[in-house]
């Protein structure tokens, strides 16, 4: 796990919240919202220790460019977006290059799973098994609020290509709760 | 927007009321039932999203509770210190087992090409693991004898150099063990009812050993082949 330098965001939350400093709103905000950023981070990562060392250099970043959020109510999806890129510059710049297990995820999802074990359970871990492509964007809506539109933007794709895979996540999650795999439509919508 | 249209949208967000789709549903029964079925899931999986593994709150205890709670909680950590020491042994001798395994098959660290995916599968069969792993990036497979079993003992090229794994479906191990030994590195974490070791000439290990954890999945176990012959 990486160090804090001293003068950053995770030390000094505790010590400024009593006090009344110009930052002080903005130290509420980021402790408040750390245990989203940490639960968004680690469905992202797969890794609580990893989740940890993102959600921490992501309040650094969002610290040291914290004259950037204009609107205190817009600092969620602010700080989800930090954390969504610090996971994939993580991603780039310490994934060892082995197997990629995106691509293999789908031997995993069994279908009818859900039915012999505890249904969350299950789903959680079919959820972690997702490839990044259809967890991320998943994640992104339904965990940071994100709409179609804004997903496209973060991940730089077509509003299709993100209905496409949000499509084929939920999909993947039918099949692993027994309702079967839906059709993949094939009109205009669909990517390939 | 015509059923297709509506499913792709559905199935990306259930919860969409856009008017399109909104008009559509009015007049399309199959649709409707689809949008029900994945609102059904939608709630599934927003309840699965609100607590990744390893993050789950522990139930409280009632407070009237508390005092014979107290007391048996002295007993566990005594119990539980005591069973540490006991359980730390085996998992420090299997650290030690698995570095003189890799020891003995030095050969392995050389392979350059990669194996096929019909030899990856032949080196899982006996230990009735299904793995997944087709990648390029395998450059030994084989199915050793170890413990008593035959184990799959893989070597993964991995931006740090070669790494060791040894699927090790019979022992089973409490938490993640890291360890070093005649200069190489390596950890041993807990997958279902085994564990898995990854071993290596240095680097860290545990991000790589997590991820093979959580992708290691146990078939019926097969009937054993003979052991080798030495």
């Amino acid at each position: 796990m990486r160090n804090s330098p001293p003068d950053s965001p995770v030390i000094s939350l505790g010590e400024r919240l009593p006090g009344g400093g110009p930052d002080a709103p903005l130290t509420q905000v980021l402790q408040s919202l750390r245990p989203d950023l940490m639960r968004f981070a680690h469905w992202l990562a797969r890794d609580r220790s990893l989740a940890e060392d993102i959600v921490q250099e992501s309040l650094l970043r969002a610290w040291r460019s914290r004259e950037a959020l204009k609107d205190p109510a817009a600092a969620r999806p602010w700080l989800l977006t930090i954390v969504r890129r610090e996971h994939a510059r993580l991603y780039e710049r310490k994934r060892l290059e082995l197997v990629p297990l995106e691509d293999v995820a789908d031997t995993y999802v069994a279908p009818g799973a859900a039915a012999a074990e505890d249904d969350l359970f299950a789903l959680r871990s079919g959820i972690m098994r997702l490839p990044l492509e259809y967890r991320e964007p998943l994640v992104l809506q339904v965990l940071g609020g994100f709409s179609t539109e804004e997903i496209a933007r973060e991940l730089n794709l077509s509003v299709t290509a993100v209905l496409t895979r949000l499509f084929r996540a939920r999909n993947k999650l039918r099949v692993l709760c027994g309702m079967g795999a839906a059709p993949e439509p094939d009109g205009e919508g669909a990517v390939p | 927007m015509n059923c297709a249209q509506a499913r792709l949208h559905i199935g990306a967000d259930p919860r969409s009321e856009s008017p399109e789709l909104t008009a559509h549903l009015t007049s399309c029964p199959a649709c409707r039932r689809f949008r029900d079925e994945m609102l059904t899931l939608e709630g599934r999986i927003q309840r699965a999203l609100q607590d990744p593994p390893q993050l789950g709150a522990r139930r409280p205890a009632p407070r009237t509770l508390w005092r014979p709670l107290a007391l048996a909680a002295s007993v566990l950590v005594a119990t539980v210190a005591v069973l540490a020491v006991w359980l730390v042994q085996p998992s420090r001798s299997l650290a030690h087992d698995v570095v003189l395994h890799v020891q003995e098959e030095p050969e392995s660290w050389l392979a350059r090409n990669a194996v096929s995916a019909q030899g990856i599968a032949a080196a899982l069969r006996n230990a009735g693991v299904d793995f997944g792993v087709t990648s390029d990036r395998i450059t030994y497979a084989q199915s050793c004898w170890f413990h008593g079993h035959y184990v799959p003992h893989l070597v993964v090229q991995t931006t740090q150099g070669p790494a060791t794994v040894l699927i090790l479906r019979h022992e089973t191990v409490r938490a993640s063990h890291a360890f070093s030994e005649a200069g190489l590195s390596g950890v041993i974490v807990p997958a279902g009812t085994g564990s898995i070791a990854v071993l290596a000439h240095g680097g860290d290990m545990r991000q790589l050993a997590g991820e093979l954890s959580r992708d290691v999945h146990w078939l019926p176990e097969p009937a054993q082949p003979p052991p080798p012959k030495s």
